[in-house]
């Protein structure tokens, strides 16, 4: 088993509320060889939900492996400015889709 | 729209011309920077009588497009010693547009201290005294001008920092309740007002007709599209108008980019306690509204207005950069006295971010501890009393940060540097470094997808790729602030095929012209060799495109560090 910190923001934040689940700077323990899709497969939310997958401050694939001691942040589509780009969030199919 | 009223500030005239030459084609940023670059001296003194303020419509405002109400306010910064455009909402910019007013120019300089109140109706313009406002803080002079003119009245007023020509000083304009909550805030505009000695200027519309459309079927057409594209998209249809620009707290503050504690950490411990999720939370609980335009006409929503916690008024426009500048580079976690001192800032008149961004260098001095929240409102509120220590902090970073003997602040070309790392977002430390205005997060703020050729693959830690994105990234933005437009819709914009498109579509039909999207990236690239060729003839050189030395050391939690050369930037500066 690993470890991870979890975050999630902006509308998923809401979402994850409304079914009573914990969002902010929550320990999460998953399973050797787990990805984030598998973390966020129980979370109840929908294909197009995330645009972008933070790990440890990196957009990164939504199926990258985690690790014991990962920072894991996912934000829905909707960062405004040019931080999309800016951060890497376009160009590399990162969602749920 | 094609008139231009110059006011001669020492002779208390005026007069009216239609717009000759190149200027008759150009709007907002473009024709506030093409009249700086052909008519102030570059080497003047910002606050001289050669300098002049220019307040401009974009080249849409006054018509019924979507998120076209935008200002333009252009000069030669008293802070950087450059050229400045800075653009705020309000109530002005559709006004000026409904008048035919293309600019306002205010020129010379009175010899005495007597301030003026400037108040343009559909056929007349007055040069009045404003002994009874001087001295007032914005949120009263809107308030009484209000009383007096008429509520819905255009107001942009200068407070007790511009008064005093302090070159933090912006200039606030009256939202759509009457509130200071709108800023032209960047570059110490607000000094050049004062040192016109111009209290305010009202503008009133009344009795005007619909700005001429030469194909108003087109434009209807068109608009309706525009509409279309910006209520759809998740960015400018759903999250801008919930959470408002505070969203990017949490995200910045994830990738490591959120400056702290004068800017030495990427994040933020209670980045969450200052987060826009938190704020709309608050919002929601005491009363207040989370979605409000900047202008009317706005569809995306994306100010605010925020309550204390017994569900009295306490500030609106309550924003990113805002709440980073008074939050997190200060360390200073309780959002009501973040809120508290966004609220003193656009009542004395001063930028948040340059004035966050302060605080921080004024902790780092000692002068007051670290994320000591009623220490910062007590100090911001001297600058309005105009006593010694006030006149530091309302001069801005480098002023301060000298006075107090401090070696670490944060700036380009001498204006404090906005809400997101250099270190950690290469991309907008380019823009900081080689933008005409220094370090300005809005320079670079557009995407236009037909001259996105990079951006997908970009890694924000490394140098690949990162200048010819903020290259294109400022030829975007300078065009779109020509046009009027908010920033934001950019975004919708990218994602849109047709984006680009529907906006040419409406310049076309309101002023019976066939401009391409080509034409629409060469108005930016010849914004922008304006504004560099103005700089140029200031004195700046490649070396005033550094970042300060200390971004130079490693910044948690990424540990990056800037490591362009001034010769690895000066490629986003170079157009042909």
């Amino acid at each position: 088993m690993a470890t991870i910190l979890f975050n999630a923001f902006s509308f998923l934040q809401k979402k994850l509320k409304s079914q009573l689940r914990p969002y902010a700077n929550v320990r999460i323990e998953v399973a050797d060889g787990a990805t984030v899709r598998d973390l966020v497969a129980g979370m109840g939310l929908e294909p197009g939900d995330i645009e972008a997958v933070f790990i440890n401050g990196c957009v990164e694939p939504i199926d990258s492996l985690l690790h014991h001691g990962d920072r894991v942040a996912i934000v829905p589509p909707g960062t405004p400015g040019p931080y999309r780009v800016l951060l890497g969030m376009l160009g590399k199919p990162k969602t749920l889709k | 729209m094609s008139k231009i009223l110059r006011i001669n500030t020492k002779e208390k005239s005026y007069d009216i011309q239609d717009a000759q030459g190149d200027l008759a084609s150009l709007g907002g940023r473009a024709l506030t920077s093409r009249i700086v670059l052909n008519e102030v001296p570059a080497t003047c003194h910002p606050l001289s009588k050669h300098n002049k303020l220019i307040v401009a419509p974009g080249l849409l405002s006054g018509t019924a497009a979507a998120n076209s109400g935008r200002l333009s306010v252009g000069a030669k910064s008293p802070l950087t010693g450059g050229i400045k455009e800075s653009n705020a909402g309000g109530l002005v910019s559709q006004k000026l547009g409904r008048l035919g007013i293309k600019a306002i120019v205010l020129e010379d300089k009175p010899e005495n201290n007597a301030f003026s109140l400037v108040v343009i109706k559909k056929d007349s313009v007055e040069i009045l005294p404003a002994d009874e406002y001087v001295g007032l803080g914005n949120a009263e002079t809107m308030k009484r001008l209000w009383e007096v003119y008429g509520k819905r009245v255009g107001v942009m007023s200068i407070g007790p920092a511009g008064e005093q020509r302090l070159t933090a000083a912006c200039i606030n304009l009256a939202d759509t309740n009457g509130r200071p909550g709108r800023a032209a805030g960047r570059g110490g505009l607000g000094a050049v007002m004062g040192s016109k000695r111009i209290k305010a200027i009202v503008v009133d519309d009344g009795g005007t007709d619909k700005v001429p459309l030469a194909d108003p079927e087109a434009f209807k057409a068109a608009n309706r599209r525009w509409v279309e594209i910006l209520n759809s998209h998740p960015v400018t249809g759903q999250a801008l108008p919930t959470y408002g620009t505070a969203v990017l707290i949490n995200i910045i503050n994830e990738a490591g980019a959120l400056p702290t504690k004068n800017f030495r950490f990427g994040r933020f411990e209670h980045a969450q306690d200052i987060s826009g999720e938190h704020v709309t939370e608050l919002i929601e609980k005491r009363g207040g509204k989370t979605k409000e335009g900047c202008h009317p006409g706005c569809v995306i929503n994306c100010s605010n207005v925020y309550h204390d916690k017994d569900g009295k008024y306490l500030t609106s426009g309550f924003e990113y950069e805002t709440i980073w500048a008074l939050g997190a580079d200060t360390t200073i976690k309780e959002i009501d006295d973040v809120a508290m001192l966004d609220r003193l800032c656009d009542d004395i008149g001063l930028d948040t971010i340059e004035t966050g961004v302060t605080l921080g260098v004024a902790m780092e001095g000692g002068l007051i501890p670290w994320g000591d929240g009623k220490a910062a409102i007590d100090l911001v509120k001297k600058v309005a009393t105009g006593e010694p220590i006030g006149k530091i902090i309302g001069n801005g970073a480098v002023f301060t940060g000298q006075a107090l003997g401090v070696d670490r602040i944060p700036i380009v070309k001498r204006q404090a540097l906005p809400a997101y790392d250099p270190r950690s977002v290469k991309g907008v430390g380019v823009t900081y470094s080689t933008s005409p205005m220094g370090a300005d997060h809005t320079s670079g703020y557009a995407v236009a997808p037909n001259i996105l050729k990079v951006g997908g693959d970009v890694d924000p830690l490394k140098k690949e790729g990162n200048v010819e994105l903020s290259k294109n990234l400022q030829i975007a933005t300078a065009a779109i602030d020509s046009a009027g437009l908010c920033l934001f819709v950019a975004f919708a914009v990218l994602d849109t095929e047709d984006g680009v498109q529907t906006i040419v579509d409406m310049l076309n039909a309101q002023y019976g012209l066939s401009l391409t999207p080509d034409d629409v990236i060469k108005l930016g690239i010849s914004i922008l060799k304006d504004e560099h060729e103005f700089n140029s003839r200031a004195g700046f050189t490649k070396v005033h495109d550094r970042l300060p030395d200390f971004f130079k050391e490693p910044l948690p939690p990424h540990n990056t560090t800037w490591d362009f050369t001034e010769e690895e930037l000066q490629p986003a500066k170079h157009f042909d």
